[in-house]
Parts: C-alpha cells; sequence; structure tokens
C-alpha cells in the first residue's frame, strides 16, 4: 500500500515552491500535476534532458538502414532491368531511405514517449480531476506518520488550499 | 471587430467540451447529409465503375491520367498545411497556433484519407493494391522502388502514421479533460484514449520532448509528400510535366490551398460552434497575411513554369503551352489564374483581411482555384505529348465528376465525426497563452 499526501494549489508559483521545500526537507520524489506544462517544474524536480531523443535517434538509424535494405532487397529479390539502369540504384532508392528514416524516427519516439513517461498508467494513482481544469497539486509518498505531518505542514506552509490523504493499493 | 474577454482556465474546458459533450439537432443533419452525399456521389458510382470497369471514367488512351489523379493531388496539397504549419508554429513558439492547430491537424489526416480513396478509385482493380506493399504476392512481384509512384506510397503511408500520431499525441491531455468531464461507456473510452493521463511534471516535460521530435520529423516529411507527389509528374518526358521546378510549384501550391483550406475551417468552427473567444482576430489576421505571402510565391511560380516551357524552344513545351493558355481549358487556367493570384491581393486590405466573412469566401475561392490547377496539369499535358497523330483529348465523365463531389463528403463526414471525438481545440494549449495563474497576474 502507498500513502500519499497531496496539496492542491490555486497558484503555479506555490506549487512549485511547495515541491522545492519537499525535496530539500528529504522527502524522495514529490511530484506536481498541473492543467498547463509548468517548465520551472522539470528544474526543481531535476528531470534533466527527456530520454525520449535517443528513442528518436535509434529509430531513425534503424529506419535508415530498413528503408535503405528494403529498396535493395526487393530490387536483387524481382530483377527488373530497365534501359541499362542500375538494378541497385541508389538516388531512388534513397528516397525510401528518408521516408522511412522519418517513420521509423516518429514510432520509435512514440514508443519512447510511453517508457519514459510511463504510460499507460490505468492503475489508481493519487489524482483530483480539478488539476485538469485550474488546481496545481504537488504528491509526496510517506511510510511513518510523522513524515505525513511535516509534509503537510510544509504543504501548508506553501499556501496549499486543501491538503488529501491518500491511500493506494 | 469586438474582441472577447480573456476566459479563465475553468471557461476554456467549459466551452471546449461543451462542443464536444452537447450536439444540436444541426449537427445530425449536416452529418446525415455528408454521409448521404458519400453514398450516393462516391459509394455507388465507385461500385459502377467497379462493376463496369475503368472506361466508366472518360479517361482513354492518350489520357490514362484524370480527374482521379487531380483530385489526389488536390486533397494531399490541402492536407500540407495543418501538420506542417503546425509543427512550424511549434518550433518557432508561435503561441497564436494553439487555438487552430488542432482542427488545422484534423484536416491533414481526412484529407489524406480522401486523397487515398482516389488512389484506389484510379487503380481500377483496386482488389490488387496489396501488389504495390513489399509483401510476396501470387504473382511473385516485387515493388520497384526506383519508380515514383512507389516513393508515393512510402511518403503518403509515413504522412499518414505520422500526422495521426502527432494529432494523437497532442491531444492525450485533453482526452483526460474528457474523461473527467464525462461519465458511464464515454468515460471508460476516453479513460483508455488518455492513456491514464494526470498531467504530471514527468508527463509534460515527456510529451514536449516527444512533441519537438514529431514536429521536427513532420516538417522534412511533408515537404518531401508533396515533391514526391510532383515527380509522378516531373520525371517522365511529358511535355507539361518535365520541369524541374514541379517539385517547389507543388510543395508552395500545397500549403497554398492548406493555408486557404485552415482559413475554411476555422470560419466555419467559429461560426456553428460559438468560439468566438479563441478563434480570434489574430488568427485570420496572421492566415490572411500568410496567404497572401503565398499568392505572390505561387505566381511567380506559374509564371516561372510557364516561361521555361516558352524559352526551352521545344515545339512539344510550346505545343502544351498554347493548348493550357489558349486551348479548350483555356477558361479554366484564366479562372485559376484570376482566384489564385488576383482574388488574394484582395487581402492586403485590412478591412478585407481581418473580416471572416470576406476571408472565408476568398478561401473557397483559392481552393477553387487550385482544384482547377491540379486538373488543368493533368488534362492539358497529357493528351498533347510528342506526335501530333497520338494526340487526344480528355473530359471527366458524370461518373468522375459524380465522385468528385462525394469525395467532398467523405472529408466532411470525417471531419465531423472528429469534432465529437476529440476536442477541436487543444485545451490546454490555449490555457498556455492566457494570463498564468499566479500571484503576480
Amino acid at each position: 500500500m502507498t500513502k500519499s499526501v497531496m496539496g492542491m494549489f490555486r497558484y503555479q508559483e506555490d506549487s512549485l515552491a511547495a515541491a522545492k521545500k519537499l525535496k530539500s526537507s528529504g522527502f524522495a520524489n514529490p511530484h506536481m500535476m498541473s492543467p498547463i506544462p509548468v517548465h520551472d517544474a522539470y528544474e526543481a524536480l531535476e528531470y534533466g534532458v527527456s530520454a525520449v531523443r535517443r528513442f528518436s535517434l535509434a529509430g531513425a538509424i534503424v529506419g535508415a538502414i530498413s528503408g535503405f535494405s528494403l529498396a535493395v532487397a526487393c530490387a536483387l529479390v524481382f530483377i527488373l532491368p530497365t534501359g541499362g539502369r542500375a538494378i541497385i540504384a541508389v538516388p531512388p532508392f534513397l528516397i525510401i531511405t528518408y521516408e522511412m528514416t522519418i517513420l521509423f524516427g516518429v514510432l520509435a519516439t512514440l514508443l519512447g514517449f510511453h517508457f519514459v513517461s510511463g504510460l499507460p498508467a490505468w492503475r489508481d494513482a493519487p489524482y483530483r480531476p480539478e488539476v485538469i481544469v485550474d488546481r496545481f497539486s504537488v504528491v509526496v509518498d510517506y511510510e511513518e506518520e510523522s513524515q505525513r505531518a511535516d509534509a503537510e505542514r510544509l504543504l501548508r506552509e506553501a499556501g496549499a488550499e486543501d491538503v488529501h490523504n491518500m491511500e493506494i493499493e | 471587430m469586438a474582441e472577447h474577454q480573456e476566459p479563465t482556465y475553468a471557461e476554456v474546458n467549459q466551452d471546449v467540451l461543451d462542443t464536444l459533450l452537447h450536439t444540436g439537432r444541426g449537427y445530425w443533419i449536416l452529418l446525415g447529409v455528408s454521409i448521404t452525399v458519400v453514398l450516393v456521389c462516391f459509394v455507388g458510382p465507385w461500385i459502377y465503375q467497379l462493376n463496369v470497369g475503368i472506361g466508366a471514367s472518360g479517361m482513354n488512351r492518350n489520357a490514362v491520367w484524370g480527374t482521379y489523379l487531380s483530385n489526389f493531388i488536390f486533397w494531399i496539397g490541402l492536407s500540407h498545411s495543418g501538420t506542417l504549419l503546425s509543427a512550424i508554429l511549434h518550433i518557432t513558439h508561435s503561441s497564436w497556433r494553439n487555438a487552430i492547430y488542432r482542427s488545422a491537424e484534423a484536416m491533414t489526416l481526412f484529407s489524406l484519407m480522401t486523397a487515398a480513396c482516389f488512389v484506389m478509385v484510379h487503380l481500377g482493380r483496386v482488389w490488387f493494391i496489396h501488389w504495390s506493399a513489399p509483401i510476396p504476392n501470387e504473382m511473385g512481384l516485387w515493388p520497384n522502388f526506383r519508380s515514383p509512384l512507389m516513393f508515393d506510397v512510402m511518403a503518403i503511408t509515413t504522412y499518414l502514421t505520422a500526422s495521426s500520431i502527432f494529432i494523437y499525441m497532442g491531444s492525450v491531455p485533453d482526452y483526460a479533460a474528457v474523461r473527467d468531464a464525462s461519465t458511464g461507456l464515454r468515460r471508460r473510452l476516453y479513460t483508455i484514449f488518455s492513456f491514464g493521463w494526470r498531467g504530471t511534471a514527468k508527463e509534460w516535460h515527456t510529451l514536449a520532448a516527444a512533441y519537438l521530435f514529431f514536429a521536427v520529423f513532420v516538417i522534412p516529411l511533408a515537404v518531401s509528400v508533396h515533391s514526391i507527389v510532383s515527380w509522378d509528374f516531373a520525371l517522365s518526358i511529358v511535355p507539361g510535366f518535365h520541369h524541374t521546378i514541379f517539385a517547389p510549384y507543388f510543395v508552395c501550391g500545397a500549403i497554398y490551398s492548406g493555408t486557404a483550406g485552415i482559413v475554411t475551417v476555422m470560419y466555419l468552427l467559429r461560426r456553428t460552434m460559438h468560439l468566438e473567444r479563441y478563434i480570434r482576430e489574430i488568427h485570420v489576421d496572421n492566415l490572411g497575411k500568410l496567404l497572401l505571402a503565398l499568392s505572390l510565391v505561387w505566381t511567380y511560380i506559374n509564371a516561372l513554369e510557364l516561361f521555361t516551357g516558352w524559352y526551352s524552344g521545344t515545339s512539344y513545351e510550346i505545343e502544351a503551352l498554347k493548348f493550357k493558355m489558349f486551348g479548350f481549358y483555356a477558361p479554366l487556367f484564366w479562372e485559376m489564374i484570376l482566384f489564385c493570384a488576383v482574388v488574394p491581393m484582395l487581402i492586403w486590405f485590412n478591412r478585407i483581411r481581418l473580416n471572416w466573412t470576406a476571408m472565408f469566401c476568398i478561401s473557397i475561392l483559392i481552393n477553387i482555384g487550385m482544384l482547377t490547377e491540379r486538373f488543368i496539369i493533368v488534362a492539358t499535358s497529357q493528351p498533347i505529348k510528342f506526335l501530333p497523330s497520338a494526340f487526344g483529348f480528355y473530359f471527366p465523365s458524370m461518373i468522375e465528376i459524380s465522385i468528385t463531389i462525394g469525395s467532398f463528403g467523405i472529408f466532411t463526414t470525417l471531419f465531423l465525426l472528429f469534432i465529437k471525438w476529440t476536442p477541436c481545440i487543444s485545451i490546454y494549449e490555449v490555457k498556455e497563452t492566457l494570463r498564468p495563474l499566479t500571484r503576480g497576474a
């Protein structure tokens, strides 16, 4: 069972300050939820550069190799001499390579998005629908009651309108 | 033009979700009409053509490409501004994009699907379409990747896939908003569509990175797609087709007609769904300026295409040019010039550019001109090739005209279904353009 405290904030900077305070007070992995992207939160929560780019690069490289190989393989499996043109004709095959580079790059980026963000995540998790509309929230997990009290205090001090305790199996 | 008060975050959710969750009688009537148009004008004639053969069209020995392919180019072109414009404006952090990009991207997707229908109609024996895929088939054939038609298959498949993913990824946070605002089966469906999105900083961070890469991939892809479509023509030796200017000519024309399409769609959305607070003066102003710039580029490239044909001094090219400008289809050629090069000059005037109704009319005229342009390229070049004894003539049959009308029904039907499935305005990105929820604000 995971026990969490969730603070609901009206203002963006309050939620950001709460997340920073919780992090500096020794709470591991506080996370924020918001109706819009809060770019300052990425730095505060130390996310760094997203690993999605590695997926994009890997996908693009695999796509380029696959595209050229596909064109060459088709030309060799079904040899079609046309007006003295080369069977393995590099210029037209580069176009196939180009398209496949993008296709695989896009698909790998999609895969990377799911892998890095942890979505789909249909399991129960701390959440309140207001964060999709106009509220910001900060959630932190705890194990002992004293940690809960500390977390609640820090969240209220930062300006939380409400603080909710949640227990999720 | 009256500017509206800036909405709150909650009002944005309310207004946009209202378009999704509440449906008036007018919507059902329009949907019914568009489905009827598809069945009567597209499906019926296509079944007839499948039954009697491709001879039901006006295509003949001299003109093996006809209206189906000119429509294919038109719809591919119309698809161009949505995803491309959205990607460029995303990379350049142009916030005016936020209210209009979702519908523009949907336009891309459904135009591509409509274009794909024309490939199948043009094929004649559509049940052999799998021969264009690199898979073993009963004839032991494998695709010839030296052919521009195979470039097309790869490019359009990639573009359709990338555009679908691009629009879907951008919609995930909004699907979560629909999920939270709905109940029952709809809630269960949107729980699946939204992947369990909660709006955590980690999810936003990853979405931002992934979305940026999608945008980076999509821009060169969109340019390549219409370049490749142009090579279907330009890599042949047919006079009127064989021009090096064709790739930029097609790309420019595609963005031009796509931008006009966005103006049309935005006007209709604004009027019918009461989105005046979101689709505002800045949008019609910026889209108008873009249309004006594109019309000038299009006019220049068009003049250049005529000039290079004439300057070549080749009798075949000059013959093709004469037929285009003064032959049977000359009225269509001059109509195209009027609608695509002359009428858009009205956009110079602020009073016209800032008037939604005037811009709507101009956008419709531009797309009529662009549809004509595609028809002229196909219909005036191929029948007039090298030997006068082999000269022919092409005129579309009633079946082709009917299927052309039906294609607008396909697009409209898909778009109408889309606006009840996905918020037509990006909720979270519109919120980003509002005053931030900070103490200072």
